[in-house]
């Protein structure tokens, strides 16, 4: 049995969830105590769990990140909340120096059960410092999960995966994906999402459509437009995680359809796509129809005006054409 | 200057003593070693060396507990073989073998000894001071009565972690001892050229935290202060600095030049070399003869050489394990 | 990827003498190929430049496009990579085939799917009043009624290259013998009294006496190939069996020395497994010269096709009875017409009529063949 829930708040019971289950987990974060959490995804949590455990922290995301690994190495599991993937920047030593390289560096004598938790993403207007789409940034770094869920039920079962996981995990959420509704399992029924392993959102025989984080979404309906307007079959796959990626259905999909197109928020170079495009050419180059076509952010700092704006975020009608220039000449 | 200081620190009993001298002596000579390996070319990257700061490793970790947790820098050879790693893993880390700490993964700079809570040896200068307030954390949320005593120069003291880290650890009442090792020169720079207020145990109290002061070269004086600190944060839940004025005999690492300080500067501090001093004092004590203390020497030698040999029978890792222990789980 | 023996269908490629990008000269060495025979080195069929398609290790069957040799006049194709494997596998020429995608790349559908439709070659014939009725008007389908396409199966695909293939490229000559066959008849009478099990039948003295005469003109039992008669050591024959939807050849090996009795057994053996579909690639290979009977439907006379790269081949038709002037009157003999067809590169008019005159005389004798 399932209900609606919106993104925001099955993120909020998976925390819950796990905070009930297990003594060891810990919540840091900047306003998730008293304010409820800069985006309310923390609701909630300080009235039932107290503030040992749910710790309102003063801006200081390097060290707070860097606490979050040192408590992780000696026992706790914590969940650290960087109020949005922008500020992460700060605390790039601590994640990729610390928790990603600690237990192969170490020799594998100890291991880093940490979570962060941020969200990416523009389109509210937020200029350049505060729309970053950071999801290549961290699918770069061996020794870090990535996950990147785009709906409700995903949000839920891949934090809770993520919070019981004995590796880092940065944990992508999406600012305009808080407020969307979809069917989640019941509380109760204990549903947990793997890692390295991809949802098929829609079946198609036409082309691929590969999307990640809120571009899965915007994939989807692209989808829907093209079977309406142009009898175009796509079909969606949304990766749900970027690290452990699942390459055998993202080329299985392609080797079926012989197209594909990568839909991303983030900027071209070294992003998702790229990495995507070039496996999927290593994997099934044979059968290709064409090259793998990438639709992503615009290559410019994110700015302020809402026409630029509008024009520097993929949109459905990008992927629309970026598909069907895969099938004939547009 | 210091003599009044000594007296107010009496020396433990002789077999203590005898101990600390030793495990300084060990330090010396395996330091010495190393640098004759990296001077050869066998030991690649970086070498940081202790030597001049024996008394304050030493004098501060045996104030530790076991259960209590060490964190350190780059600069860590002392402090493993203080917390009684084997002197033969972690030569044969610095070479890059299997046998290593690390099983060569980290080299020098990233040593690790989880099953004695030595927890690194740390690349990026001030990057271990929010592990340590984490550590504090998790221990005070276990419930566990663990102290986190967190090594650095004085250098670090200005990265952006010195004062997060303060300020956290004074906000959540953490139990961490953060013990700044101020050899007066970070660097090739001397301390003047850095730091807008050179006080450290001022600086400390600006983020709310409680600081004493002790000379490093000595090593009574160092371990009293140090246990004294740590008994604050054990008991009374709150973080403590302490900060140990040392001299380093050496460059800021292996590779550097020892411009800045003068002649007359180093021989002064040749003078206060721990290992001669502590000895002196000893044998006054009546605790050592002469004979004996060239013994501890020797021994020290002796003790150095197995672990060359052992760290060099040891074989390099296979490239076939590359990949091992990237995760705790099957993830890719 | 070249036919280096005649029932080859596929080979495997072991190492690339030349590399994308290399120039090349025509008769240089190219390629190394395997096959489950042996293994040859294959030559450039021109000067240019080469572009490999398939790297070594690959398994393609005869046909298929393994590397191009691009003259300084060639201009590359348009193709996706889904569309070039396809066309290598199945031994399609990209340059024929029009490309549907962006930009006129051609691309997978192009290659499989049904061809673009070409313009009828065919005109109407002019309506004549008297011995053609006119075609009527297409009045909703077309005269022809409905068109069922139906798609090759590959051993179709393969005889329609290989017959193509013959006609193509092989010079015939085919000439006609009319055998008396009485004195066959009555051996096989006799044969028959003996209980021999199988009984020998016309089938295996044919390919007895066809086993014998190979042997005595090499060049019958021969080939023609790079410009060069390849004469061979063993005499083989090939039986042309048709089946259901296609033609098989099983071979008979060493038909020269092999007794007529054991020629029977392994004829009837090799029948048997063509019927159930057993048969294996070692007994549809080897063939030195093929053999067909369509006797038993009824034609007296067949022209038989060549099986490249085999010199000779021979059709025979039904026994018929005939008048025939014998010893100055007119009596009622059994007689079978053969037909022989050969390459005119490698057996020439006179020999031929030699070869099947031998073949004629050994049958109107038989006894010899059971020696």
């Amino acid at each position: 049995m399932s209900r609606t829930l919106r993104y925001r708040e099955a993120l909020n019971e998976a925390l819950r969830e796990e905070l009930r289950r297990d003594e060891t987990v810990l919540l840091m974060g900047e306003d998730i105590g008293v304010y409820n959490g800069a985006f309310k995804v923390t609701e909630g949590l300080l009235a039932e769990f107290g503030d040992q455990r749910v710790r309102d922290t003063p801006i200081s995301e390097n060290t707070v990140v860097g606490m979050g690994v040192g408590a992780a190495m000696t026992g706790l599991r914590p969940i650290v909340e960087i109020m949005t993937i922008n500020f992460s920047l700060l605390a790039l030593d601590q994640i990729v120096n610390q928790a990603a390289s600690i237990r192969y560096m170490f020799g594998g004598q100890v291991q880093v059960p940490l979570v962060i938790r941020t969200p990416q993403g523009g389109g509210g207007q937020l200029g350049p410092t505060h729309s970053h789409t950071w999801e290549s940034l961290f699918l770069h770094v061996p020794g870090l999960h990535v996950a990147v869920p785009s709906t409700p039920a995903d949000a839920k079962g891949l934090l809770k995966t993520a919070i019981r996981s004995d590796d880092p995990v940065v944990f992508i959420e999406h600012e305009r994906l808080y407020g969307q509704r979809g069917e989640v399992p019941d509380e109760g029924e204990e549903h947990l999402v793997p890692f390295g392993q991809a949802a098929i959102r829609r079946a198609g025989d036409d082309v691929t459509l590969i999307g990640t984080s809120r571009m899965a979404l915007t994939a989807w309906r692209a989808a829907d437009q093209l079977a309406a307007e142009h009898g175009i079959q796509a079909e969606v796959v949304d990766p749900r995680t970027l690290r452990p990626l699942d390459l055998d259905t993202i080329v299985a999909s392609v080797r079926k359809t012989n197209r594909c197109v990568v839909v991303e928020e983030g900027w071209p170079n070294g992003g998702v796509g790229a990495t995507l495009a070039a496996l999927i050419q290593e994997h099934a180059f044979e059968w290709l129809d064409a090259p793998v076509v990438r639709v992503t952010g615009a290559d410019v700092p994110m700015p302020y005006a809402k026409s630029l704006e509008r024009a520097a975020v993929p949109r459905e009608a990008d992927v629309v054409r970026a598909a069907l220039s895969t099938l004939r000449d547009v | 200057m210091f003599a009044a200081v000594m007296a107010d620190h009496p020396l433990p009993d002789a077999g203590v003593a005898t101990e600390w001298l030793q495990a300084m002596h060990l330090i010396r000579r395996f330091e010495e070693r190393a640098s004759e390996l990296y001077a050869q070319g066998r030991i690649g990257g970086f070498l940081h060396v202790s030597t001049g700061e024996e008394a304050t490793i030493i004098g501060s970790v045996r104030a530790l507990r076991e259960t209590d947790y060490l964190v350190s820098t780059y600069r860590a050879h002392g402090h493993t073989l203080a917390r009684g790693s084997e002197p033969g893993r972690v030569m044969a880390e610095l070479l890059g073998r299997v046998d290593g700490l690390c099983r060569g993964r980290a080299g020098s700079t990233h040593l690790f000894d989880g099953a004695r809570r030595f927890m690194g040896g740390y690349g990026i200068v001030g990057a271990h001071l929010p592990l340590a307030a984490g550590f504090a954390l998790a221990a005070d949320r276990l419930g566990t009565q663990d102290v986190t005593l967190c090594q650095f120069g004085d250098g670090a003291s200005n990265q952006a972690t010195f004062g997060e880290a303060l300020n956290l650890a004074a906000l959540w009442s953490l139990p961490v001892v953060f013990m700044v090792t101020n050899n007066r020169f970070a660097a090739a720079d001397a301390q003047d050229k850095e730091s807008s207020t050179k006080d450290l145990v001022k600086r400390a109290k600006g983020f709310g935290v409680k600081a004493l002061r002790c000379d490093g070269m000595d090593v009574v004086q160092t371990h009293d202060v140090t246990a004294e600190a740590l008994a604050v944060a054990r008991e009374e839940r709150r973080p403590m600095l302490v900060e140990a004025r040392t001299y380093r005999f050496r460059g800021h690492s292996a590779a550097d030049p020892d411009e800045e300080r003068t002649a007359e500067q180093l021989e002064e501090w040749r003078r206060r070399d721990p290992l001669v001093t502590f000895g002196d004092r000893l044998v006054k004590a009546g605790i050592l003869d002469d004979e004996r203390r060239g013994w501890l020497d020797r021994d020290a030698i002796a003790r150095i050489d197995e672990a060359v040999a052992f760290a060099e029978a040891s074989p390099e890792p296979d490239p076939q394990t590359l990949a091992d222990d990237l995760y705790a789980g099957s993830g890719r | 990827m070249p036919r280096l023996s005649d029932a080859m269908e596929e080979g495997t490629i072991l190492r690339w003498l030349k590399r994308t990008g290399d120039e090349v000269r025509r008769g240089e060495p190219l390629v190394e190929i395997e096959t489950d025979k042996a293994t040859e080195l294959v030559e450039a069929h021109a000067d240019g430049v080469v572009e490999v398609l398939a790297g070594a290790g690959t398994v393609a069957p005869v046909g298929a496009a393994l590397a191009r040799i691009i003259g300084v006049a060639d201009e590359r194709v348009l193709a996706s990579p889904m569309a070039r494997r396809l066309a290598r596998e199945e031994g399609i020429d990209l340059s024929s085939v029009p490309g549907s995608g962006p930009g006129g790349r051609i691309v997978a559908a192009d290659v499989t799917g049904p061809p673009a439709p070409a313009p009828e070659p065919e005109t109407e014939p002019e309506p004549v009043p008297v011995a053609v009725a006119p075609e009527l008007p297409a009045v909703g389908g077309t005269a022809k009624g409905d068109t069922t396409a139906v798609e090759l199966t590959r051993p179709q695909q393969t005889i329609a290259r290989r017959v193509a293939e013959a006609k193509a490229t092989m010079p015939e000559v085919t000439l006609a013998v009319e055998i008396d066959l009485e004195p066959v008849l009555a051996l096989l009478d006799q044969l028959g009294a003996r209980a021999l099990d199988p009984r020998p039948e016309l089938d295996d003295l044919l390919v007895k006496a066809c086993g014998v005469a190979l042997a005595e003109v090499p060049r019958a039992n021969a080939s023609f190939r790079d410009n060069r008669f390849e004469l061979h050591g063993r005499v083989n024959v090939g039986l042309v069996v048709p089946t259901k939807d296609s033609v098989i050849i099983p071979t008979l090996f060493d038909a020269d020395r092999t007794p007529v009795p054991e020629i029977a057994r392994r004829r009837a053996e090799l029948l048997a497994r063509v019927q159930t579909g057993a048969i294996a690639a070692p007994e549809l290979s080897g063939a030195t010269f093929t053999l067909t009977n369509l006797g038993s439907y009824g034609v007296t006379r067949a022209t038989a096709v060549l099986t490249p790269p085999h010199a000779a081949a021979l059709a025979v038709g039904a026994v018929v009875a005939r008048a025939v002037p014998a010893e100055g009157v007119v009596a009622v003999r059994r007689v079978m017409e053969a037909t022989l067809t050969c390459d005119h590169r490698i057996l020439y008019g006179a020999e031929a009529a030699r070869f099947a005159a031998r073949i004629r005389e050994l049958l109107e004798a038989p006894a010899a063949l059971l020696l």
